[in-house]
């Protein structure tokens, strides 16, 4: 059965090709909510919720682009929201904490990879790194992006490119682990 | 032709070196099945046949006007209220008290306004020179979205609707905000699909009081 007979059995209310639906993109909505929130228990919400929105709105689904387009476009709005609400309120925490630690010193240099590539990837601005991880990470294309993101695959490729650069700068120290 | 910014020997190694970075954990599908069919469940469903929608329509505009109306009395309740009070202690106090929530209530008002006016004129922003605009625009949205997160943490914000409402809002704002010159008009027009899909203008109308911004917020304050 192909993915529009799937649907169309979905919007009749067949529960076996909702779970059928689920099954053929759950991992991909997952992985994305996962790399994006970087938790287990983030990604699970953000997973639940949109598949929750996906049922819920797939009588608008008009099928002029592919499903797993509009799914993603989906997951990454509630994905973004989801980790908005949270950094505000983090925000928060952190302010309260940097203002006890005043006067203690950090310890920047890293000397592991890991570390220092989790380190630059959340310095991007938040645009930058979205773009980063769907299309070098998770192997999302400029265009599933653009229309994820709602913009153009013109300025996905751009922030990439820009993405790239700054990361480029921040791990110059392991340079020759690509130089050679 | 190679990009002079490309290098293909670091993006390959970015990308496998990148893989660490939040590694997925394997999916709980049972598990998120199970939490999506019960969050399903205990969300009522209403199947409405077409008869019925006209029922709820009409039910809509009563509760509405009803709505309205009650609106408009307690305006003028307030009012009177507070032109009495300079010889009333007891409608002095109460009048005080009920000053914040007033103050919300017309921020809310004439915010709503200011943004419903500027979505509008986003929306129709298609004249020959409506590249030259695009800067002007993301800075009245950056103006807007300051006060958009005003608003959020403000009282406004702690009634569901209006945080629904503002939330949204916001992230129309933020798109906005990053446009500049140098995009096409296509950026605009994803914008534009993202609000029709969300239907933020009929709801942003729906929450701002029927009359002219004076009227709505008159003898408020």
């Amino acid at each position: 059965m192909d993915e529009s007979q799937l649907i169309a059995r979905v919007r009749a209310g067949d529960s076996a090709a909702e779970r059928a639906l689920y099954d053929a993109h759950v991992d991909r909505v997952y992985r994305l909510a996962f790399r994006l929130a970087g938790d287990d228990a983030l990604a699970q919400d953000f997973t639940q919720e949109t598949f929750i929105r996906a049922f819920d709105r797939l009588g608008s689904f008009r099928g002029e682009a592919a499903f797993s387009t509009w799914l993603h476009t989906i997951t990454t709005t509630v994905v973004l929201n989801g980790l908005r609400k949270v950094k505000r309120f983090r925000q928060r925490e952190t302010d309260i904490d940097d203002a006890r630690e005043i006067g203690i010193t950090h310890r920047h240099a890293e000397p592991d990879l890991k570390v220092r590539m989790r380190q630059a990837i959340e310095a991007l601005p938040d645009g930058y790194r979205t773009v980063f991880l769907m299309h070098d990470v998770e192997g999302y294309t400029h265009e599933e992006i653009g229309a994820a993101l709602g913009v153009e695959t013109g300025t996905s490729k751009a922030q990439l490119s820009r993405a790239r650069a700054k990361l480029r700068v921040a791990l110059a120290d392991f340079a020759g682990e690509w130089t050679t | 032709m190679m990009d002079e910014h490309e290098d293909p020997k670091f993006e390959a190694w970015l990308r496998k070196a990148a893989g660490s970075y939040h590694s997925p954990l394997p999916t709980p599908r049972e598990e998120l099945w199970k939490r999506i069919e019960a969050a399903r469940r205990a969300k009522p469903v209403i199947a409405l046949r077409p008869w019925m929608r006209w029922v709820v329509a009409a039910a809509a505009m009563l509760a509405l006007g009803i709505g309205i109306g009650r609106w408009t009395v307690n305006q003028s309740a307030v009012r009177n209220g507070t032109v009495v009070a300079t010889t009333d202690t007891a409608q002095d106090q109460a009048s005080q008290a009920a000053q914040p929530d007033i103050a919300y209530q017309v921020a809310a008002t004439q915010y709503l306004s200011r943004t419903e006016a500027f979505l509008t004129s986003f929306r129709a922003d298609r004249g020959a020179n409506h590249e030259a605009n695009r800067a002007r625009l993301a800075s009245q949205a950056r103006d807007l979205l300051t006060t958009t997160r005003l608003m959020l943490d403000s009282p406004a914000g702690d009634n569901q609707r209006m945080r629904a409402l503002l939330e949204d809002l916001e992230l129309v704002l933020v798109q906005i905000s990053q446009l500049d010159a140098a995009h096409t008009g296509h950026d605009a027009d994803l914008i534009n699909q993202g609000m029709n899909q969300t239907n933020v203008l009929p709801k942003l109308r729906s929450a701002i009081p029927a009359g002219p911004v004076p009227v709505r917020t008159q003898g408020a304050l």
